[in-house]
């Protein structure tokens, strides 16, 4: 499967170098030159990650095709921007029609506004406040 | 005519101005304290402080009996949702964005805004124009 991930933070640098050992193409990008090496020196990037990475940003057309957008199976936009992760995955969605993409969105608000428009959401405030309180709840 | 105004940056506050002296109804949405202090200071009290983004805030603006709302911060991926909001979950007949990257223009369209206005785009058709009547 070709992936293709936008936001090379703390879950796109885990899921890039997950997918890569699995054995799919996964290309990163971000628009800060120095996230790259960043995720590489806390160990998050493995040492023999054969994906590509790409600087610039996520919401670009021109730089989505070069990344290979028109090719990829799968698209994942996890920068720290709720909006700039909503506009990457509808470029992705309704543009280049890419099968599989799935969003990034903190506000629980607009989550679910997304969620019943067809994106494919998720939300950490959500899925974090839940399993907290599982595990509050859960009897010992 | 209801307009809400999103971004009080120049494009913002000369567009509020001009709505105002048409006779518009105007709010001015605009997140920086200081700078909507400004707005305020010039054009009185039309100007709201909040996020275009947040929906709880878009209610307090009386967004759901807007006639138009425009989004021109200088930042593309928040006027697309701002817009895409007020359109998907206010109804609201007409919306219309600035982008400031040209190629946004037809992918703003695509994913459901009204119209789209580059101001690069307009400036290259005016120096084409020019040099076409030119020749």
């Amino acid at each position: 499967m070709k992936v293709l991930i936008v936001g090379c933070g703390r879950v796109g640098s885990r899921l890039a170098s997950e997918l890569d050992e699995e054995g799919h193409e996964v290309t990163i990008v971000d628009r800060d030159p120095g996230s790259f090496s960043r995720a590489a020196s806390r160990e998050a990037l493995s040492q023999d990650f054969k994906g590509n990475f790409l600087v610039g940003d996520g919401t670009e057309a021109d730089l989505l095709r070069r990344a290979g957008i028109e090719e990829a199976d799968s698209f994942v936009a996890v920068t720290e921007g709720d909006n700039r992760n909503i506009m990457a995955a509808q470029i992705a969605k309704q543009i280049y029609k890419v099968p599989r993409v799935v969003c990034r969105i903190y506000d629980p608000i607009r989550e679910e506004a997304y969620r019943k428009l067809g994106l494919e959401v998720f939300c950490p405030t959500i899925e974090g406040s839940r399993r907290v309180r599982q595990m509050l709840m859960a009897r010992k | 005519m209801y307009a809400i105004v999103i971004g009080g940056g120049k494009v913002g506050y000369f567009l509020s101005r001009d709505l105002l002296e048409r006779g518009d109804e105007v709010t001015l949405v605009e997140k920086d304290g200081s700078r909507a202090d400004w707005l305020e200071g010039q054009l009185g009290s039309i100007v709201m402080r909040g996020d275009g983004d947040e929906m709880a805030f878009l209610r307090s603006t009386g967004i759901e009996r807007a006639d138009a709302v425009l989004a021109v911060t200088g930042d593309d991926e928040d006027n697309l949702v701002a817009l895409q909001l007020a359109k998907k979950e206010f109804n609201v007949p007409l919306t219309i964005a600035r982008v400031n990257n040209p190629a946004n223009v037809e992918i703003f369209k695509a994913l459901g805004v009204d119209q789209a206005v580059s101001a690069t785009e307009v400036l290259l058709s005016a120096l084409e124009q020019t040099v076409t009547e030119r020749e």
